[in-house]
Order: C-alpha cells, then sequence, then structure tokens
C-alpha cells in the first residue's frame, strides 16, 4: 500500500478513533506507523475533522423546531383500533350531516356574514361534505389548537370551558384577504358538529359581548378576544349555541 | 413508539437530522420541513421499524430520500465523474481555527452534491462508513471515493477563503515549523 491509497482510505476514519480497531483500516494505520510524512498528514487531517466536526455541531437548530415536532407527530399520531372505530362513528356522523347539511347549505346561504365569515361557513360546508381535507387531526382540541400555534395560525388564546370538554375532529387553516382563519370543527354530544373560527382580520374589532347571527339553519356567535375575532357556528338554534360559550 | 420514547428519540436526533438537512437543503425553511416531515414519517410508519437499533438510520435515510423526491422534479442529478483525488488536492490541510460554524455550513454546502451528504454524515460524527453506505444505499468503496473527493473539495473552498481573507492566517504547517 503506497501513501495515495492510505490516505484514500483514511478519509473515511473517524477523528474521535472507533474506528481504530476496524480491519479496513489496519494497513492504511499501519503505514501512518512506518512513514512519518503520512503520519503528520494524518494527525493534521485528524485534527481538521475534529474541528469541522465541532463547528457543524455547533450549527444553531431552530428553537421552536422540536416544539414543532412533537405537537405535529403527536396529531399524526396512529390511531389505535379502538379509537379507529371512534373516527368511522365520527365519519359516518359527517356523512349524514353532509347529505342534510349540504341541502340547507346551498338554500339558505347566509348573507348577513361578513366576507371571511361566509368563507369560514363555506370552508367548513366543504370539510363536511368531503370536498376538502383537515390539516390536522385529533381527538384532542388541546392537540389541534397547540399545532395552530405552532404553525403561526390564530386561534382562541383558551377555549370557551364547554367547548373544551367536547372531542375535536380536525382544524383547517385558510387565508382571507391576506389574513390567516383557522377552523376547529368539535363533536357535539347529540352527534353534530360545532365550529370554532378565529382570525386578526382589522377593523373586526367587536365590542361587547357575542353577537349572535341567524342565517337559515346556521346560527353563529361572534366576539373578540384581545386582538382576535372568535366565532362560534353550528346547524341549530342560538339556545344550542349558547350552551358552548 | 410510545410518547416518552418517540420524545426521547426527537431529543436525540433532531439536531444532527436538522443539520444534515441543512446541509442538503437550500434554506433553513427547509431543512427545517424536511426534519419534520422525516418525523411525521417516523409517527406513522416507524411501527415497522422492528430493531429500534436501526431508528437513527431509518430517520437518515429517510430525510435524504424525502430530499431526492423534492429535487427529482426540479433538476436531474449530474452524472459526476467518481474520481479518486489527486495526491496533492489530499495534501493541503487548511487551519480549521480560523473559521467559525456559519463559513463550515457554507463550505459543505458548496461541495458539489454526491459528495455532500457522505461527507455531512462523516461529519456528524456518529456515523461510519459502513452506515453512510446504508443510509444513501451506496457501496462502502464508493463511500470512501466521494469521502475522499468531498474532503479535497472542502479542503479547497477552506484555502480559497484563507486566501481571500487576506493571508491573515497563519497556517498549520508554519505553526508546527517554528515550534520545531
Amino acid at each position: 500500500m503506497d501513501n495515495r491509497e492510505a490516505k484514500f482510505i483514511l478519509s473515511a476514519y473517524r477523528s474521535a478513533g472507533q474506528d481504530a480497531s476496524d480491519s479496513h483500516f489496519a494497513e492504511a494505520l499501519e503505514q501512518v506507523r512506518r512513514d512519518p510524512m503520512l503520519e503528520q498528514w494524518f494527525r493534521e487531517s485528524v485534527a481538521f475533522d475534529a474541528g469541522v466536526a465541532e463547528k457543524f455541531g455547533a450549527v444553531e437548530v431552530p428553537s421552536d423546531l422540536r416544539e414543532k415536532i412533537l405537537v405535529g407527530a403527536k396529531i399524526s399520531r396512529p390511531v389505535h383500533w379502538s379509537k379507529r372505530f371512534g373516527s368511522w362513528a365520527i365519519a359516518a356522523a359527517i356523512i349524514l350531516i353532509a347529505g342534510v347539511g349540504s341541502l340547507i347549505w346551498h338554500t339558505t346561504r347566509p348573507a348577513r356574514l361578513a366576507g371571511w365569515q361566509m368563507q369560514a361557513l363555506n370552508v367548513i360546508s366543504s370539510l363536511v361534505k368531503n370536498e376538502s381535507t383537515f390539516d390536522a387531526q385529533s381527538q384532542s382540541p388541546r392537540d389541534l389548537v397547540e399545532w395552530l400555534r405552532a404553525n403561526k395560525v390564530p386561534t382562541a388564546e383558551k377555549l370557551p370551558d364547554h367547548l373544551n370538554q367536547l372531542a375535536s375532529v380536525g382544524c383547517k387553516t385558510f387565508s382571507w384577504n391576506g389574513a390567516q382563519v383557522s377552523v376547529i370543527c368539535f363533536m357535539r354530544p347529540d352527534g353534530g358538529l360545532i365550529h370554532l373560527v378565529a382570525t386578526k382580520v382589522a377593523g373586526e374589532k367587536r365590542k361587547g359581548g357575542a353577537q349572535f347571527v341567524q342565517q337559515g339553519e346556521w346560527t353563529t356567535a361572534t366576539w373578540s378576544e384581545g386582538d382576535k375575532v372568535l366565532m362560534l357556528a353550528l346547524e341549530g338554534s342560538a339556545d344550542q349555541l349558547r350552551r358552548y360559550l | 413508539m410510545r410518547g416518552p420514547d418517540f420524545q426521547q428519540l426527537v431529543d436525540r436526533q433532531y439536531a444532527p437530522l436538522f443539520r444534515f438537512a441543512l446541509s442538503l437543503s437550500k434554506s433553513e425553511a427547509e431543512a427545517a420541513d424536511l426534519t419534520q416531515q422525516t418525523f411525521f414519517l417516523w409517527a406513522s410508519k416507524g411501527h415497522q421499524v422492528r430493531d429500534r437499533s436501526k431508528a437513527k438510520s431509518w430517520l437518515f435515510t429517510t430525510l435524504y430520500r424525502e430530499f431526492l423526491g423534492r429535487r427529482r422534479h426540479e433538476v436531474r442529478f449530474q452524472q459526476i465523474e467518481l474520481d479518486e483525488a489527486r495526491e496533492e488536492e489530499m495534501s493541503i490541510v487548511p487551519n480549521i481555527n480560523a473559521f467559525d460554524s456559519a463559513m463550515v455550513l457554507q463550505a459543505l454546502r458548496e461541495v458539489e452534491d454526491p459528495f455532500r451528504a457522505p461527507l455531512t454524515l462523516f461529519y456528524l460524527e456518529q456515523f461510519s462508513y459502513q452506515e453512510i453506505a446504508d443510509v444513501l444505499a451506496i457501496p462502502i468503496g464508493t463511500v470512501m471515493s466521494r469521502l475522499s473527493r468531498g474532503k479535497a473539495m472542502l479542503r479547497q473552498r477552506f484555502l480559497l477563503r484563507e486566501r481571500t481573507l487576506g493571508n491573515k492566517i497563519v497556517p498549520l504547517q508554519s505553526e508546527r515549523t517554528k515550534h520545531g
């Protein structure tokens, strides 16, 4: 083995010495011991590699990356068989609602709501009809809120207590005139759905308590929370909606 | 994999995975996305890996494949002749202490595609030539060839920077001569 071959093989030799007993390097290392010039090159080369590794290992990692991975994976984790049954039940409920809901939706499209609210109801309608998919799915509303926060999409600072006790289905985000809007869908105990919409639309700040709008089968309640505007929507009465505020 | 196990795996591997992704991709955002996507795939498919000691290798392989998949639509890999590094290219060793992390990362990113991935894995320190071969699905001989050539390219980048820094850096050779 000449020095050129030895250098070629030793290119794969790790600087911390993990490969010292690897037979692939034995002959090249023996050559190093025999040749002072090669030994000098090897010493410099190992120091160079250790320096590059150290500096490369010091390259900063985004501070929120770990949190995003953990939250994202929690939401994406495969469901167990027992939970899968629950998912089928939810899917069946959604299909059932889609049948009735889509008919009502096309005949009673709300007219007194702001543009982002109408768009939100369109998005909800599309989800219910299975024409679009959730961005994230989890039965835990907290996971979805965390996911939305991690992705810097407006969402409620604190979910209303009665809403927090429900199982969620999933969340969806969209953009309205440059403003990000989030929708979280929940399962109601009676089998229906209820949706929480959040955004930061300029000039949409609302004073006082929740403002109710009834439009066809849809009832919405809208209120401000800090710099955000929240809307709760369901297909039902204002009395039904009040239970979740 | 249960929650705490997954969290431990993330804690151990997310930083090296991100750095590997960063050396391959065009931006920090793309690297973060690749890293997230890799763990997402682990969350949904990781249960298929029965030997948990292979988790690290699986993650790096998956990230690399994900990266290649995205690049496939942008540009085909250039077929570069994998000739062995010339003797003189391997002989000059720059003074690495003169460079900071950002410069090291930049130099790594300038190394041509087929050489960059094995080189980056090598400098993540935990990877042997055998593991690099497994992750990149290439023979051991090719790993050694690419490491040899890749290191030569990296050294050239550093030597070029040393010159552009105005020869203010004292080479190791001079240091050694001074101390006898």
